[in-house]
């Protein structure tokens, strides 16, 4: 008895259409490995007519799979389904319940001619002259394959070209770990349907990075498709790209339709309202820029930086960090319209914007929002004086995440007990201050501050220098007690802060200390009980089986009286709410 | 009047003065305008709410910027003033009338922990 399949089926069930009791030939079945959970298993069923491969096994009906039952050319009845529709349109059939009607080994062979079915692409099967990239292919640059939308791309289709602009490409990066080194470069590429991001390893670095030209258009084929990691990118699409050894990327010319870029952008008043730390894209003038300065990171490293500040249509007025290269590039004069894609929103100072390795910047970009923009500040915009997100005060310490804390609280939290210091900041008051002591001898030479060693011979020896000296420079070690409300501290205040609460420098005081005692005491008395904002660094520590808590003095300010209002009345309210 | 200076003023916003008919006040408001003769002026508080300030004598001196009123509230919800001194603002930080509003308003919403109305012994 031939088997009949039924025909039409696929076509029917890819429509989304119920079909009831088909009986379909397996054409492929292959196992798919997830991470979590159970093997799945996809294939690719045939009516005669057409072939699909959006067939997935139920879980359920894995056995079957697993003891070779269901294999290639076996025909099968789908008793029971179910139609699955990706967030892209595509549709998946689940397959519930299926029979074996004629096992794969008394089936010849296809039944049938069937033509792959999938909804709106042809499939170029060519493993030809299309693949070959490096010189530029003239021929079929895409021209077999229909081009999909960058958003119905999903791991479940693996043939496929995209048509789309490179919006953003980062330079080449290089790691090294215990598995080994490797190295990569990324890219976000757009379309009129959306974006996504592109990252090439090793062997498609040495293929593809060299060819890829920011604001060109490329059709691009074949890469793996995978949940995105959010953490690398801010992109609006669930799924990210990889390029593999099959990809192909040609250029393209007829650039009609694609975007420049996509960006969301969003008004510079919104931001308060965003969360610290969230990307997001910006548009607006550049108002004014500032000198471009070199930085020196905690890992050491030199990098560039510079701030200018963005006004939009809202009225506000927000910084922006520019880095490295970008910093070093930008050139704000005439109040260009700059648009940053990607951009970290920070809580520091109130609320400031910086430029991510993988934001991008624009200066005068050509999108309609640029237009309007410009055409709204030489009109009004440059008039408005601008009410900045961004606290430029240095005093009072701007920054919104500063760690307050009461003196109360130090103990009770029990900061500096756990490995690592902890810092805070508090308002208190010094109520004693310890000027015995509180000055040494230190070596002469500049950034060597070690205690010398008096030789008694008119000499002064450095141990770390390893030298003699004939001189020494006085440095202050203060030893004070600062208190507030509910408790008080021992801290130890260094050069620069002992200067500021003793209002002279150390030079000066070693002098009075041997000259006048009268007068030395009294530079003590007078800088007694004034209070100010400290910031503080605990750690515990541990000296000859002794563990106790030191505290230092980091830095030294004068209240902010505005600020620590402002910070107390949102306390009282807060408290008062809950 | 006199008492005015002996008993503890009880710091108010515009909005407040009806409740303290008839009692001294001390009152921080910007200066609006000034009636021509000298002898009244207008305040606007830290919320935009105006007051009315009478005075004795008329007016020696130009009032502008923020001053701060001590004086006795009316039937009527104006201030009469016993003194008054302006706060400069081409001196040190500006005053940020705002903020004292916001301050004001704690002081009033938890009145039991701010116990201001310390009578003086007799």
């Amino acid at each position: 008895m031939t088997t009949k399949l039924t025909e039409g089926a696929i076509e029917a069930l890819t429509k989304g259409n119920t079909v009831n009791n088909a009986v379909l030939q397996v054409v492929n079945i292959r196992k798919i490995e997830s991470g979590s959970g159970p093997a799945r298993f996809r294939l690719m069923m045939s009516d005669g007519l057409h072939t699909m491969s959006a067939f997935m096994l139920s879980t359920q009906l894995n056995p079957m799979a697993e003891q070779n039952l269901v294999a290639p050319n076996c025909v099968c009845l789908i008793k029971k389904n179910v139609t699955n529709v990706l967030k892209d349109g595509r549709r998946v059939v689940i397959i519930l319940d299926m029979e074996v009607l004629r096992p794969a080994e008394e089936v010849p062979g296809k039944i049938g001619d069937p033509t792959p079915y999938v909804e709106g692409e042809l499939l170029p099967v060519s493993k030809g002259p299309s693949r070959d990239f490096a010189k530029k292919a003239p021929s079929t640059p895409g021209g077999s394959s229909k081009v999909v939308p960058i958003a119905s791309l999903n791991p479940y289709q693996s043939k496929w070209t995209v048509r789309a602009r490179v919006t953003n490409k980062s330079g080449i990066r290089t790691w090294s770990n215990s598995r080994g080194d490797g190295k990569l470069f990324s890219m976000e590429i757009v379309d009129e349907s959306g974006e996504i991001r592109v990252t090439g390893f090793n062997q498609e670095v040495d293929k593809f990075f060299s060819l890829i030209e920011p604001g060109k258009v490329y059709y691009i084929s074949k890469g793996t498709l995978k949940i995105a990691n959010k953490q690398y990118t801010s992109l609006k699409n669930d799924y990210e790209m990889t390029l593999n050894g099959e990809s192909t990327i040609i250029p393209c010319e007829d650039t009609q339709d694609v975007p420049m870029v996509q960006c969301n952008f969003v008004s510079i008043s919104d931001l308060e309202t965003r969360d610290k730390d969230a990307i997001v894209d910006v548009i607006g003038v550049c108002r004014s820029v500032e000198d471009i300065t070199r930085i020196t990171t905690k890992s050491s490293r030199e990098v560039s930086k510079r701030t200018l500040s963005l006004m939009d249509m809202s009225g506000k007025v927000i910084t922006v960090t520019l880095w490295g290269e970008e910093a070093e590039k930008f050139d704000g004069t005439g109040q260009p319209i700059m648009a940053i894609k990607g951009a970290r929103l920070s809580d520091f100072g109130g609320r400031s914007l910086s430029a991510l390795f993988s934001s991008t910047v624009m200066i005068n970009p050509d999108i309609p929002e640029a237009y309007k923009l410009r055409g709204w500040y030489d009109k009004e915009g440059h008039a408005l004086d601008g009410q900045s997100m961004t606290e430029l005060k240095s005093g009072g310490g701007g920054g919104v995440n500063t760690n307050w804390k009461t003196l109360m609280d130090v103990k009770m939290e029990h900061l500096g007990h756990g490995d690592k210091a902890d810092y805070f900041s508090c308002v208190a008051t010094i109520v004693y201050l310890k000027k015995e002591n509180s000055l040494y001898q230190a070596c002469p030479s500049q950034d060597c501050n070690k205690k010398v060693v008096d030789q008694h011979n008119g000499m002064f020896r450095c141990e770390k220098c390893d030298k003699e000296f004939p001189n020494f420079k006085y440095r202050l070690i203060l030893s004070a007690n600062i208190a507030d409300f509910g408790d008080n501290q021992w801290v130890t205040c260094f050069q620069e802060s002992a200067e500021t609460i003793l209002g002279q420098n150390a030079a000066y005081l070693g002098q009075l200390k041997d000259s006048n005692e009268a007068a030395f005491e009294e530079v003590f008395q007078q800088a007694n009980f004034k209070t100010y904002i400290f910031r503080n660094r605990v750690k515990l520590e541990t000296y000859n089986d002794e563990s106790r808590i030191k505290a230092t003095v980091m830095d030294v300010k004068p209240v902010d009286h505005k600020e620590y209002s402002k910070r107390l009345i949102m306390n009282i309210r807060k408290l008062s709410a809950q | 009047m006199a008492n005015v200076y002996e008993s503890p003023k009880a710091r108010v916003n515009s909005s407040m003065l009806p409740q303290y008919a008839g009692r001294p006040v001390c009152l921080v408001g910007r200066v609006e305008k000034v009636h021509p003769t000298g002898k009244s002026f207008f305040v606007s508080d830290g919320e935009g709410k105006p007051a009315t300030v009478e005075l004795n004598e008329p007016l020696e001196e130009e009032l502008s910027g923020v001053i701060e009123v001590v004086g006795t509230v009316t039937n009527k919800g104006t201030v009469i003033a016993t003194t008054y001194h302006i706060l400069r603002e081409d001196k040190g930080t500006s005053f940020d009338l705002e903020l004292y509003n916001e301050a004001l308003k704690i002081v009033h919403d938890f009145s039991q922990y701010y116990p201001f109305e310390v009578s003086m012994s007799a």
